[in-house]
This record gives C-alpha cells, sequence and structure tokens, in this order.
C-alpha cells in the first residue's frame, strides 16, 4: 500500500515540476527525503510517481539529514527538500552532520517569503533562511528557473562531495508554484 | 540486564557484513569492545536523534544488507516523530535495538521520560512500526534479538536494562576517545567501499546506486 492520493484540483501544469524532476533525474538523484510543501507540491507528486526515484516523506525536518547520510554512506545520490522555514527546524542535526562530521548533503529549498510574498507569515521564513544559512557556512545559491535545477544539483553534488560540506540550492521564481 | 548483556548478545548475532549505527559514548565504549571486526561496521554519531534516520538511509540504499541500528532512549526521544517515518517505511533490512536504561547516563544519569511513563515499544507499534516489543530479561533479548535480526521484516526492539556496568568489569583502554567524527565517517566509509566494492569517496559522479520505487 502506497502512499494516499494527492488532492486533486489545486494543481496548475507540471511542466516546471517535471523540468525539475528530470534535472534532478539527470544529476544522478535516486532517493528524494523531504517534508512537503505547497510551493513544491506538483514536484513532490511527480517524484511518488516516479519509478526512478525512491521517495522518503517524513514529519519533521530533523528526519532529512541522517536520511540523506545514511544514503550517501550507502553510495546513493539523496536531496533533502524542504521549505526554506525547514533549515530552522533542521539545523541543529544539519550542524552536527556538518561540523562534527564533515558530511556532504545537497539540499533544495522553496524559497517562501520571496518578492512578491503574499502571506503574513512568509515573510519570516526569508528573513531568517540567509542569516542561518550564512551562520551554518553552508554555500547556497538562488535558483529562478527550473532549467537551472538540474545543472545547479549536479554542481551541488561535486562541490558538497569535494567539499565535505553541504550545498543548499533555493528555489524561487518560475520553479514554485503559488 | 545491563547494556553488555545486550551488546554482548547483538556481537554474538551482528556479523561483519551487517552495518550498524549506533550512539557514541556509553555504547560505543562497550561495543567497540565488543562487536565483530573491531566495530569496523559500525558508525558511532555524536547525534542524539539521528540514529535511527541514519539507519534507515543506509537500510533504503542497501536493501539486501541487514542494517542495525543501536538507539538509546534518550536518543529516540529526542526525536520520537522519526518512528513515524520507520513506520511509513519499513525497510525489511533494518532492526532497531533501544538500549532503554531510563536515564541519561553518559552524564551522570538524571532520568529520562521513559522514568516517567512513556513506553517506546507501545510507541513504536503506534507509529507504525513491525515487530515492536519491549524484553526485560536476557532469554526474552536473546529470543527476540536472534528472531529480529533474521526475519526479513523491520524490527523495534526496546531492552530494558538497568544503568552501569557490571561489578568488577575493567574500563578496558578504547578507541573513541583517540578518534573524532571526521576520522570516524572515514573509517567506516572505507569499509563500505571494501564492503560492497564501490568508490563513495572521492564523488565517483552519477552512476551506480541507484534505488527503486
Amino acid at each position: 500500500m502506497g502512499p494516499p492520493p494527492d488532492r486533486p484540483g489545486r494543481e496548475r501544469s507540471a511542466g516546471p515540476a517535471a523540468t525539475i524532476v528530470e534535472g534532478l533525474k539527470g544529476a544522478g538523484v535516486s532517493l528524494a527525503a523531504y517534508v512537503p510543501d505547497s510551493l513544491l507540491r506538483s514536484t513532490f507528486r511527480l517524484l511518488r510517481e516516479d519509478p526512478d526515484i525512491r521517495t522518503v516523506q517524513t514529519s519533521n525536518e530533523a528526519d532529512l539529514p541522517g536520511i540523506v547520510v545514511g544514503a550517501y554512506l550507502g553510495g546513493v545520490r539523496a536531496v533533502l527538500m524542504m521549505e526554506n522555514s525547514g533549515i530552522r527546524q533542521g539545523c541543529e542535526p544539519i550542524a552536527r552532520f556538518t561540523y562534527s562530521y564533515r558530511f556532504p548533503m545537497v539540499m533544495l529549498l522553496s524559497h517562501r517569503g520571496g518578492f512578491p510574498e503574499p502571506t503574513w507569515w512568509g515573510h519570516a521564513h526569508a528573513q531568517t533562511m540567509a542569516p542561518i544559512l550564512d551562520a551554518l557556512r553552508v554555500p547556497w545559491r538562488l535558483l529562478e528557473t527550473p532549467e537551472e535545477v538540474g545543472p545547479a544539483v549536479a554542481g551541488a553534488f561535486t562541490h558538497s562531495r569535494s567539499s565535505q560540506w553541504p550545498v543548499a540550492l533555493v528555489l524561487s521564481g518560475e520553479c514554485l508554484e503559488r | 540486564m545491563q547494556r553488555r548483556d545486550v551488546l554482548s548478545t547483538l556481537a554474538r548475532l551482528v556479523t561483519p557484513e551487517d552495518l550498524v549505527v549506533t550512539w557514541r559514548s556509553t555504547t560505543w565504549d562497550d561495543w567497540a569492545e565488543l562487536a565483530p571486526a573491531g566495530a569496523r561496521n559500525t558508525l558511532p554519531l555524536a547525534i542524539l536523534g539521528s540514529i535511527s534516520t541514519t539507519a534507515l538511509g543506509l537500510a533504503i540504499a542497501l536493501p539486501y544488507r541487514r542494517v542495525v541500528a543501536v538507539e538509546s532512549d534518550g536518543s529516540v526521544l529526542m526525536n520520537a516523530g522519526a518512528m513515524a517515518t520507520l513506520g511509513a517505511e519499513r525497510p525489511p533490512n533494518l532492526t532497531v535495538v533501544v538500549l532503554d536504561n531510563g536515564m541519561y547516563e553518559s552524564i551522570g544519569g538524571p532520568p529520562t521520560l521513559t522514568a516517567r511513563h512513556a513506553d517506546l515499544a507501545r510507541m513504536a507499534e503506534g507509529a507504525g512500526c513491525p515487530n515492536s516489543l519491549a524484553v526485560d530479561g536476557q532469554a526474552a533479548l536473546e529470543e527476540a534479538a536472534a528472531r529480529l535480526l533474521d526475519d526479513g521484516e523491520m524490527g523495534y526492539l526496546v531492552a530494558r536494562i538497568k544503568p552501569g556496568r557490571p561489578a568488577g568489569t575493567p574500563r578496558t583502554p578504547m578507541t573513541w576517545p583517540r578518534t573524532d567524527g571526521v576520522e570516524d565517517k572515514y573509517r567506516f566509509l572505507r569499509y563500505v567501499e571494501e564492503l560492497e566494492g564501490i568508490v563513495i569517496h572521492p564523488d565517483p559522479g552519477p552512476g551506480p546506486g541507484r534505488v527503486g520505487g
């Protein structure tokens, strides 16, 4: 028995999401561990449906670093995906795996709070994201289009694994659904 | 039943072909001495709350290999929601063994919440983990550990133990005070490379190592 089907009706074109998923596959990703969010909802749906990608959905961003580190040690290219607010929740295990062990980790964050943010509660996510990533000394890049994702993920694996340190890619603009 | 009894039992059941992720402190102290192959098959983590999740990632990546997470009550309680992730994924090659002494023994013994009313085996069962059970004595432990490691299903075994080590057990010089996390990582990583015949570091680029579905 797999996960329950997604609620239909709120989806726009799957175009950007399909481009993101193809980009991940092109970069050799075969496992995605994530906490779902609305800005990438079609991407998560396509990932769950894709036979070439194993997904692990969790309820807490603090679960994610361990899963991708374990996958790395098993020789698998895994990405950690969450809304940018998740960097707050996942900060402690990310800091420990990074500073105590120097484990590589490729993170994809959806950029809640980018211009123009319509919700009152979303601004905090953008306001705290950059200072926390910088405090953790995690190099990060902002991506505006789905076409950028594949090459950026491939580059992030190269950078993260050679440095044995995390890299974060922040998906914004046309990568996201509103 | 104390920590060393559980670890001695596991040391008889776990082979060098299995992979182990464990709490790096009091547990690692004894496990490094008792485990087969000098515990080269073991990743000790000083990260409460991330031991089971790391074992989960490893079990998914290497579905044909047995993976054992040697947990502590303090670690499980720090990220109890991970039980629901384990219960959703249920990797058949993963067994979690929790050493539940009801206290944070490595920092001098303040109680954990299993010393109050929290019941980890019932929590795991409620979170969807198959084969969840608690044992209090040596005979039950040996039966359950052997069965859960060999049954081809995920298991979640809570060993309720008394704190400390048996009276008169000498503290042998351990490897762990001499290594740090980075050395522990590379030692384990090189062991997996050798065991699997793969290259993990430096990064060989995209290639084999896919996990399906």
